[in-house]
């Protein structure tokens, strides 16, 4: 490894041992503190509220992982979506009816199952895990948003929550949602999506905010920590830029 | 306490994560990035048949049980056996296969496309139903501006005042925008993929 492959590797490396340094600070000193800190995102007490009401209305809640595969960039927000559904699941777990999970591609077929599996194990009710609870409703995007449609019409859904990688089709599955009478809550990584969802969903999650759910859902102090070093480096981006473009004013770059 | 398969499924996870990672600023593990990397897609591309597999058993188990809607699942199996025949036997780019997906694949995928235009109007219209705020009110003036300064309509789009200031807004306070959310997106994906190296969040099961 040459000099020059160090130095142009250096500032990422740096910036990920600095975000995964202020995450164990921030876990190790912020446990007692809680969730305090946290700005207030109604799409997770509208959640929390609408799940509850599910399981006493024996009705369902309908989760879409999208079509991200997990070999690229899309991954975050998929993995990101597994963790919000493996809370749903314990939430839901003593309804008659449990959460169904679909998805456009294989592998996040396979993984909702898994994970769908995994949460009713750790509540001792593994009984309650359908075969077909995590489903893989089409291969395209129109093919997986009509799946998504006709199970949301059909299967007496009264929250939709789709949060994963999702191209212009999530409008059709929002507006299905909509027709439906139910609530939905929606986040995505891709920009022009979320410009959708905005429009369509009741409840959108713009930007970091999908990827806040653990933090916001009581999955562990770990990801209260995270959300509080991605605010902290927020800031350090942003001072950056403001640094650049004050210099870039100057004549300094 | 934890299972020996849940350790054991974590240390694989976390260890091939992390090999993933320093590859990219390490030279000397890009080789085993690169082959962890490959098995990744083998796998995906795998999923695929598995995801198939899982469409059509949930379909069967709908059509068995009578459901409602058992007969779109009959519907689906039909199709997917005779698609199965026909690209089997006439393959991919064989006349009948391109035939078969022209005049069915296309043709519904852009009924859905057209059906997503009438839907997205209607969700603009809506958007004035719920709650006025600053943001719903900024949100639709910019989507005007953009809408009909792009539009051909009444030659409002050749309009010189119309078009600057869509070129404004979209290379000013729309990238800005974008930009912004994905700082976040990006600090949300980091932040994510760290708590799977650190063995907080496994998507793999428990």
């Amino acid at each position: 490894m040459n000099l020059n492959e160090l130095v142009t590797n250096l500032p990422g490396v740096a910036f990920i041992l600095l975000f995964l340094i202020l995450i164990l600070l921030f876990y190790f000193t912020g446990r007692k503190r809680g969730t305090r800190f946290l700005r207030d995102i109604p799409a997770f007490g509208r959640l929390r509220h609408s799940v509850g009401l599910s399981v006493e209305a024996g009705s369902r809640v309908h989760f879409s992982l999208g079509r991200g595969v997990l070999t690229g960039l899309p991954t975050g927000i998929s993995l990101a979506g597994m963790t919000l559904l493996e809370r749903i699941a314990r939430a839901a777990s003593s309804s008659d009816r449990p959460p169904v999970a679909t998805s456009g591609e294989g592998t996040l077929a396979i993984l909702s199952q898994d994970v769908l599996k995994s949460a009713y194990r750790s509540m001792n009710v593994e009984s309650q895990y359908e075969a077909d609870a995590g489903r893989f409703t089409g291969a395209t995007p129109f093919a997986f948003a009509a799946g998504a449609m006709t199970l949301i019409k059909d299967e007496n859904i009264s929250t939709n929550i789709l949060l994963g990688h999702f191209g212009s089709e999530a409008a059709l599955i929002a507006d299905a949602g909509e027709q439906s009478s139910s609530l939905t809550i929606a986040g995505s990584d891709e920009v022009a999506t979320q410009a959708v969802l905005y429009a369509m969903a009741q409840e959108p999650l713009i930007g970091e905010e999908a990827y806040a759910s653990g933090a916001y859902l009581g999955a562990g102090a770990v990801h209260v920590a995270s959300l509080r070093a991605q605010d902290i480096l927020r800031w350090i981006i942003a001072a950056v830029i403001l640094a650049g473009a004050l210099a870039k004013l100057a004549g300094l770059l | 306490m934890k299972s020996p398969s849940a350790i054991f499924n974590m240390t694989i996870a976390c260890s091939a994560g992390l090999v993933t990672l320093l590859g990219y600023f390490i030279p000397p593990l890009a080789g085993i990035r690169d082959v962890l990397l490959q098995w990744a897609v083998i796998l995906a591309g795998f999923a695929l048949l598995v995801g198939i597999i899982n469409l059509l058993s949930a379909h069967f188990r709908k059509l068995s049980k009578a459901k409602k809607g058992g007969f779109y699942s009959l519907v689906l199996i039909l199709s997917f056996v005779g698609s199965l025949i026909v690209f089997g036997v006439s393959g991919p780019d064989g006349s009948w296969s391109l035939l078969l997906f022209n005049s069915v694949q296309v043709s519904v995928e852009s009924t859905l496309l057209a059906l997503l235009t009438v839907v997205l109007a209607y969700a603009a219209i809506r958007l004035f139903h719920k709650e006025v705020t600053r943001a719903t009110v900024l949100f639709m003036l910019t989507f005007l501006i953009v809408l009909v300064s792009s539009a051909p309509l009444f030659g409002l789009s050749n309009t010189p005042l119309l078009s600057e200031l869509r070129e404004w807004l979209s290379s000013v306070p729309i990238v800005a925008g974008a930009r912004g959310i994905l700082i976040g997106v990006a600090l949300g994906v980091l932040a994510a993929g760290l708590r799977i190296l650190m063995g907080v969040d496994r998507p793999y099961g428990r």
